[in-house]
Order: C-alpha cells, then structure tokens, then sequence
C-alpha cells in the first residue's frame, strides 16, 4: 500500500543533526536514569517532576473529561434493567447502615470522652480530600496515579489513598495542585496490613500483579481465604484500619490480596491527611531523645559521648 | 488551487507538530480507559515523533525527541530519562537510514517504525530493569508496542496521506 505516488523527495532531504549533540544527550538521559531511581531519588529531580505534573495537570484533566463522560454511559445503561431490584437491596442496606451509623456515633462520643480523659489526639478525626485521577499509564516500571490534589490542598508525601471501596495507594510525590500517588500493585510499594478478625500481622508486598502478596507472615498465622484485610499502622506512616481487601490464595499456596479498590475504576479518590505518630527517639521537641540516649551513655560512663555508648552496646563491648 | 505546503513558512506546520507532540503525550498519560477496560493505549508519542520525523525531519531534532521522552517519563511516574533514552535510541537508528531523504512508500515507513519499536521497546525495558533493580514485567510493554504496530497505519495515513494529498510527497 502506497501512500506516496512518487518516490521524489522534498527539500528535507539529508538533514543532520549534530552528532556530539546526540551523544551528549544519551548521555545525559543515563545520568538521569542513575540519579532518578526510585532507591535513590534526587530532591531537585524531584521538584522538577512535581514543577512538570502541575504544568499538566489541567491538560490531562481536560483530556480525560470526555472519557468520563463516555464512561458513564455505559453503566448507566446496562444498569437500567437492573435498577428496580437493586433500588430495593439498597433501601435493605440502608436500614442495616442505619443502625451501624447509630453505633458509630455512640462509639465515636465514647472515643472522644476517652480521649480527652487521656488527654490524647487522635489523627482520624482529620478530613478527607477528594481528587480527580489526572493520569492513569499503566508503565510496565512505575504503577501510579496522578491526582488533582497537592500541597495547596494538603496533601503531603506519604498519606494513603482511598477510593469508595479501599485503599489504592499512598502519596509519593506532591506537587502544587497535583500530586502522584504509588498503588499497592507496584513494586515499590510495602504496607503493613492484618487480618481483621485475628490480628495476623504482614506485609503487603507489590510484585506488578492484580493481587500483591502477603510476605513477612508469622509460622502460624491465624489467615483464612476471605479474611478482610487491614492496614495495622505499625509502620506509623499508615493508619490503623483502613480497609484493603480479602486474603486467598493463590496456586503456589502464597497468600495475595484481592483488593477492594479493583471493585471500580480508579477515578475519583480520597486522600486521608495523616500525621504519623513520632516515636519517641525522634520527638520532635528531642526531649525524649535525649533522655533515651542520656541512659546509654549512663550505661557506659560520664565521660563518653552518648551515640559512642550506644555504639559500644550495640557492638557487645564486655 | 492551494500552493504546495513547502513554498509557504512552516510557522503553522511547526505549531501543529508542537500541538499533536503535546496532545500525544496528554492522551498517553489521560486516564481514557473506558469502564475498566484493558489499557490498549498504544506509544502515541513515539508514533507521532517517527511522523514528523518522517515528514518534516526539521522540525524533530534530538533535543525535541530527548524533552518529549523526559515528559512522557514524568508523566507516567516512571524513571526519568528511560523513555528518553530509548526514543533517542531508536529514532537516531531510524534516521540513520534517511541517508538518501525520508521514505514516502507507506509500507517501507510502517517497516521503519517496527524496526523503531523493535529497538525502543528493549532499550526502554532495559533502562528501566536497572533503574527500579529487577526485572520489569514485559506484558505491558508489548500490548504498547502491538497496539502501536497495528494502530500506527492509521495515524500514518492521516499525517502523510494528508501531506501527499497537499502535494507535499505526491506528484
């Protein structure tokens, strides 16, 4: 099939670019690669690529409007014949909700007498925000998401990610308006979770599947097909309780979570701001960094420096 | 009778290579799955860089090719430079063909860009295992590039078949 009639050429032909020019910039995209792995990240690179994800962001969201639109016509309409059926099993639902809301209200009023009797605060009483999903490329390197959501709003690196039915992901990168969120599916991504129902504590480890695996079970863990999944916060980075999906197994025997985010697209989500719970070494007036540390020097001598007895208990000096 | 496109300034002809440079990248990186759908998205970037290349050489030389890399590696959260490497890579050894002037057959281009795809796809696959530490999953990558290879035709007829048309490639 010819698209061209004739083979005559135009007045582009034997154009050259510079060769060293080239070279330079193959060059250049190595260095690149070295310095922007995800191991090992550059802050300025960083910056860069939040100062780029903003300058895109209304772009990709105007591009992804007319999807949006067409997405939900779909649904709407093979939904039609069903919707009498499920108007009654939502109304059935709405009853039971109504009687967990109620449990829930009375459980929260409990919490907060507790908590101001224990002179505590809590970081789940802190709001939600909502955000558009601007970019969704499944790379074969990278599994993320670019939201419409960033520093302007509140989010900061690190706060987890829901949509309606569970947990997606957690903010890796933020920009102005915009910020790039990892999924659980990704290799990167690493989250404590446990069983609702025993308490089985593991890792959620992404491997690029549909279905991350649990690693880092205990010999007996108490884990049963169906088990809803949980993040346990032991990490202090996640909140405790946020749901995440159902343990099975798969044909190797490994235990891997279906999760509940798959149950809709990925277009709307939530963002939980999440101050983590400092753990005493690092406080941040140091008051209880420095007590910790003034006992371990106690325990090797006034006259060394505190990380010096550290150093030499650590190391099993007699 | 319209003049041939080459007698007037290219000023238009280069705000349009910008444009469809940006909206290739805007559509790559838009979340446009309908429904849930399988992600058959095809290398819209690397397809419209070949294009241009193709038909107006001028207009991409490696520094266009090295920027349009780097945003589509920002764009799609990846490791910056891997996409712009192996752009780089693939389309220099594509130009280095165009010795004698860029090719107006459709099937030799559309032989040109799989040798392209042939060469982007490994070198991005490979920049990338180093740069995240294992092995990254090929299948994404090949629904990429098969839904590139089949969807490129189409592209191609309308950027060159429009060209040809103007009297640009035709006689």
């Amino acid at each position: 099939m010819a698209i061209g009639g004739s083979s005559r050429r135009n007045d582009e032909s034997g154009i050259r670019f510079s060769r060293t020019f080239t070279v330079a910039l193959f060059l250049v995209s190595i260095v690149l690669i070295a310095f922007d792995r995800p191991q090992a990240r550059s802050p300025a690179l960083a910056s860069l690529r939040a100062g780029i994800m903003d300058l895109s962001a209304p772009l990709l969201d105007l591009a992804a409007a007319p999807v949006r639109g067409i997405s939900n016509i779909g649904p709407y309409w093979r939904n039609q014949a069903r919707l009498a059926e499920e108007n009654a099993e939502l109304r059935q639902r709405l009853n039971e909700t109504r009687y967990w809301r109620d449990l829930a209200l009375q459980l929260r009023d409990q919490r907060e007498v507790y908590e101001q009797a224990l002179n505590v605060e809590s970081p789940a009483t802190q709001n939600r925000i909502g955000a558009w999903t601007l970019g969704d490329p499944d790379g074969p390197f990278v599994q993320s998401r670019l939201i419409g959501a960033g520093t302007r709003q509140g989010v900061d690196p690190g706060d987890p990610v829901l949509n309606v039915y569970g947990l997606i992901g957690r903010v890796v990168e933020t920009g102005r308006v915009s910020s790039r969120v990892l999924l659980l599916t990704d290799l990167n991504s690493r989250i404590p979770v446990m069983a609702d129902r025993s308490n089985a504590r593991a890792v959620m480890v992404g491997d690029n599947s549909e279905y991350p695996r649990l690693d880092f079970l205990t010999r007996n863990a108490d884990l049963e097909d169906g088990d809803r999944i949980v993040t346990s916060g032991d990490d202090g980075i996640m909140p405790r309780g946020l749901p995440v999906g159902q343990a099975q197994r798969d044909r190797q025997g490994r235990w891997r979570i279906r999760l509940y985010s798959d149950q809709a697209p990925v277009d709307f989500v939530w963002v939980f701001p999440f101050e983590p719970i400092s753990a005493p070494e690092t406080g941040a007036d140091g008051s209880d960094e420095q007590l910790l540390t003034d006992e371990a020097a106690g325990d090797t001598g006034p006259e060394q420096p505190a990380t010096d007895g550290a150093e030499t208990s650590a190391g099993g000096e007699p | 009778m319209r003049p041939p496109i080459d007698t007037r300034p290219p000023y238009g002809l280069m705000v349009w290579a910008v444009l469809s440079l940006i909206l290739a990248l805007a559509f790559y990186a838009a979340p446009l799955r309908i429904a849930n759908g399988p992600d058959l998205m095809p290398m819209l970037p690397l397809m419209t860089l070949f294009i241009w290349s193709t038909v107006r050489p001028r207009f991409i030389p490696p520094i266009v090719i090295f920027v349009i890399g780097i945003l589509n590696d920002v764009l799609t959260g990846g490791v910056l430079g891997v996409w712009a490497l192996a752009y780089l890579v693939s389309l220099t050894i594509a130009r280095s063909r165009d010795e004698d002037g860029p090719t107006r057959e459709f099937g030799p281009v559309w032989i040109r860009f799989l040798v392209v795809l042939a060469i982007a796809i490994p070198v991005a696959w490979s920049a990338g295992s180093l740069a995240i530490g294992q092995p990254a999953p090929v299948r994404p990558l090949l629904i990429e590039g098969v839904a590139s290879a089949l969807m490129f035709p189409l592209l191609a007829f309308v950027f060159i078949r429009r060209r040809n048309l103007r009297g640009t490639f035709g006689s």
